[in-house]
């Protein structure tokens, strides 16, 4: 492979491996709280597209109910992104206090929650579908503002090498969240007592940490980072409708297991490994490039069910 | 009557195709193991029925009905064998594990599918010759086998191997101590299952005339999951009630247009609060034919 | 007397804690064993490691002179080796009879196809195993109720119906974890005739767990102490009774 080539490979993978793993973030943070896994998410991220779409001023031009329809304002799009994204941490909230919570409260199977959350999932999609529609709605080319370049070459004039503008935007914010997301979770003392929840629900609660405050901020948290991802996706190509999020959400299964259920660091380092899998696909195979994710997964689970960083767990009798 | 038939043959064949796919799911349940992978073996039967009845056989006016029988022999035969390969090492992983390896198993399967030349790639394969002169008349084929697969699940539960099942779900430590191999009977129920769904696939690509990518996905599993849970997973009668009311209800919501759909969320999310045990429970069961009040009242728990 | 069983240097490491260190005891034919100790001493490690459930880091299980320390659980019960768990472990939506049927899987052989057409052996089979249960519900009292939900017995009904399951495998030996856990005094002496009488009527070798002192001592032949993941006595219930070592695990360094 030319160097050019590999620089290229290189920094498309980081891009899209970064924005898999704040998207796996979400996913992880509340299976190490919950030991569920939230089918949801990818619709959240859908839905954090879609938001961050409507309050930059973008007009419906979906079939849906609400076709041709728009809000009377925009906001710039940082603006619009972080209000965004707290929406769909809102979304993430009302889920929880609508459908996990009752559930938890009865102590139900883990895997019954699994089943609720792809009921979710199938809900948000259709009602989004319902209201929207299946087109196509896209974030102006300049969305970032005229100063960031549609390309920036890494090669020479005559054999150019081109990574969209919009890639390296992502890969910094994207980076940015986990530097951010890592030191509240190893700084602060939300972040602790998060850790000592996700270690031992029980044992927590003795402690007096109050188990559901933590429960609805960690689905809050992961609607957020559901949400951010689905926009930085949404400005590097387009949202594809109401199922966007699909391809993702199932990704990004595979990028946490990888990196080792509710392991934090591991959703990271899973995140750019298969974005960087993808990317260095050889073009004669591009078209497996959709199942190098789940080639992953199925290995990773049959021969490391643990995680790349994962310790292996002692099962008690 | 007439009317009726012709309007709803295609329906009726639809739902019973789809409990017999909900109890493909189910055979692995018993053994209390969550498999999301049947929309691939289904998928797999359907190819090569698909392939076999147009690439490799060519016949003019109805299809042989001998044909479609071996086709169904086939695309269960190779979905058990695939089933066994596939089954060896996944079944080792638990719960979540392993409803995580199935599903990754239907996709790579799909992204396969898309890319081979055999079967059609994207676009399918298509013209799918039919066996019989109309949707209603797969119901001559399909009703004996729902039957036939219903009663075998019902002996089964009532055997040997089907109690060792049981004993895996229930306690899968217990039942090794009681000198049942937990591997053994996981990957049995496993490949029952797929036989089923490899079968049903088969039956299925005719039925609907073509067949791609879309009929084996994670979305495809959602629904056949939906069955057995919404339906009742602790008796075969809940994948068969499951299947016939989740393929009928989209019909019978017509009337709300696209917002049936939603409503279909709306149920499986309210079905997984409301209905932990599904419709259809064993004690209920057992009280029906007793003709006495079941024993025990089932508690909270799942 | 013939030794039927060998523990030789067991010993279980969990990360860096030892639960069980270089313990060895030889279980004789038709002996009821008691092992002993205070809690956390490892007799539940020692038990598991028995029955295949928990590999031992090091060390060796003998059964009837056959190596069998890295037998899987199913395999180890197929020999004859049958067990019950201190926390119970029946299968609770099932039936009180299905238990028991459950216990006899390896006295059956009847696959798929047999059992659910009803054909070739299968039929026989199934009437010996309705018949096998009956009889064992019978010997534990509980025939009256084989059709109640496990999970729906009292904690004592629970042991004994966890113990007819295991009888169902007509084992040579069996593991009993902390029998009577949970019962009252009543039925702590009824244990006592309970378990020599099926050692009698199954010519049973019996190795168990107790922390109830005078149980063991009146019912056991012989006892290993444990302490601290290590066996510090070995020996007749009067020897261990007497045994300094004991007597300062038991009374000095109690919790």
């Amino acid at each position: 492979m030319e160097l050019g080539t590999f620089i290229q490979s290189l920094l498309n993978g980081l891009s899209i491996g970064s924005v898999y793993a704040i998207f796996a973030l979400g996913y992880t943070l509340i299976f190490s709280i919950l030991g569920i896994i939230n089918f949801a998410h990818g619709a959240v991220f859908t839905l954090g597209a879609y938001f961050t779409y409507f309050l930059i001023g973008g007009v419906n031009n979906g079939t849906g109910v609400l076709t041709n329809l728009g809000l009377p304002f925009g906001l710039p799009f940082v603006l619009a992104t972080l209000l965004g994204s707290l929406l769909a941490g809102g979304v993430g909230v009302i889920l929880d206090r609508m459908a996990f919570r009752p559930l938890r409260a009865r102590g139900a199977d883990p895997l019954l929650a699994l089943v609720l959350s792809l009921g979710l999932a199938l809900l948000l999609v259709n009602l989004a579908q319902y209201l929207i529609g299946a087109e196509i709605l896209s974030f102006p080319s300049n969305v970032y503002g005229d100063w960031l370049p549609p390309a920036i070459n890494f090669g020479s004039t005559e054999n150019p090498i081109p990574v969209r503008g919009v890639q390296i935007i992502i890969f910094t914010v994207s980076m940015f969240v986990v530097v951010i997301l890592t030191l509240l979770i190893n700084r602060t003392k939300i972040g602790k007592a998060l850790r000592a929840v996700a270690e031992n629900a029980t044992t927590a609660n003795l402690l007096g940490i109050s188990t559901e405050r933590f429960i609805l901020f960690t689905f809050f948290l992961s609607g957020f980072l559901g949400g951010l991802a689905g926009t930085l996706v949404a400005t590097s190509f387009s949202i594809s409708g109401p199922y966007f999020g699909v391809t993702y959400g199932l990704k990004g299964l595979a990028v946490i297991v990888l990196g080792g259920l509710g392991d934090i660091p591991g959703a990271v380092v899973g995140g750019l490994v298969i974005g960087l899998a993808e990317a260095f696909v050889p073009g004669d195979f591009s078209a497996y490039k959709e199942a190098v994710a789940f080639a992953l997964l199925f290995v990773i689970l049959l021969v490391r069910p643990q995680g790349l960083l994962g310790r292996k767990v002692i099962q008690k009798v | 009557m007439d009317t009726f038939f012709s309007t709803y043959g295609f329906l009726m064949v639809q739902m019973m195709l789809q409990a017999l796919l909900g109890l493909s799911l189910y055979f692995p349940m018993m053994a209390g193991q969550l498999s999301l992978a049947s929309p691939g073996f289904y998928a797999l039967g359907g190819y090569i029925a698909a392939v076999i009845s147009t690439k490799v056989v060519v016949t003019q006016g109805m299809y042989p009905f001998h044909l479609l029988l071996l086709e169904i022999l086939l695309g269960a035969m190779a979905s058990g064998v695939l089933a066994l390969l596939v089954g060896i090492p996944a079944l080792r992983l638990k719960g979540i594990y392993l409803a995580l390896a199935t599903i990754a198993f239907v996709e790579i399967l799909r992204v396969v599918s898309l890319n081979l030349d055999i079967t059609g790639g994207a676009v399918g394969i298509f013209g799918i010759p039919q066996p019989f002169a109309n949707p209603l008349s797969y119901a001559l084929l399909v009703l004996p086998l729902l039957i036939l697969v219903a009663w075998f699940a019902a002996r089964l539960e009532r055997s040997r191997v089907g109690r060792a099942f049981t004993a895996i779900r229930e306690d899968e430590l217990a039942a090794d101590a009681m000198g049942i191999n937990p591997t053994y009977y996981k990957v049995l129920a496993f490949v029952i299952g797929a036989m089923v769904a490899g079968g049903i696939g088969a039956i299925s690509a005719h039925f609907l005339n073509t067949w791609n990518a879309r009929q084996g996905t994670f979305d495809a599993a959602i629904n056949v999951l939906a069955y057995v849970l919404i339906g009742g997973s602790r008796t075969f009668w809940g994948a068969i009630v499951g299947g016939f009311a989740l393929t009928a209800l989209p019909e019978i919501l017509r009337p709300l247009g696209d917002l049936r759909l939603i409503v279909n969320g709306l149920l499986l999310v309210i079905g997984a609060i409301y209905l932990p045990q599904g419709l259809i429970r064993p004690a209920w069961l057992a009280a029906l034919g007793k003709r006495k009040v079941a024993l025990v009242q089932p508690k909270g728990e799942l | 007397m013939t030794t039927v069983l060998e523990v030789q240097n067991f010993t279980r490491r969990f990360g860096g804690l030892i639960a069980v260190n270089e313990v060895s005891f030889a279980v004789q034919s038709n002996e009821i064993f008691g092992l002993i100790g205070p809690n956390g001493a490892g007799k539940t490690t020692t038990f598991n490691m028995m029955s295949g459930l928990t590999p031992p880091s090091s060390g060796t299980l003998l059964y009837q002179g056959k190596n069998i320390t890295n037998l899987k659980p199913f395999q180890i019960a197929a020999l004859g080796m049958a067990r019950t768990f201190q926390n119970i472990r029946l299968f609770g939506n099932l039936t009180a009879l299905e238990n028991v049927k459950i216990g006899q899987h390896i006295h059956s052989s009847s696959g798929v196809l047999n059992g659910v057409f009803g054909i070739g052996k299968a039929r026989a089979e199934e009437k010996q195993i309705l018949e096998k249960a009956n009889e064992l519900l019978e010997l534990v009292g509980l025939a009256d109720r084989a059709s109640v939900e496990a999970r729906n017995f009292s904690y004592g009904d629970q042991r004994r119906l966890e113990v007819a399951r295991a009888l169902a495998l007509q084992p040579k030996v069996l593991l009993l974890d902390e029998p009577a856990a949970g019962m009252n005094p009543n039925e702590k002496a009824a244990l006592s005739d309970f378990i020599r009488s099926v050692r009698e009527r199954f010519q049973l070798t019996v190795v168990l767990i107790e922390h109830h002192v005078p149980l063991v001592m009146g019912l056991c032949d012989r006892i290993a102490v444990l302490n601290f993941g290590q066996r510090i006595a070995l020996g007749t219930p009067a020897e261990v009774a007497n045994d300094p070592a004991v007597i300062e695990a038991y009374l000095g360094g109690d919790d």
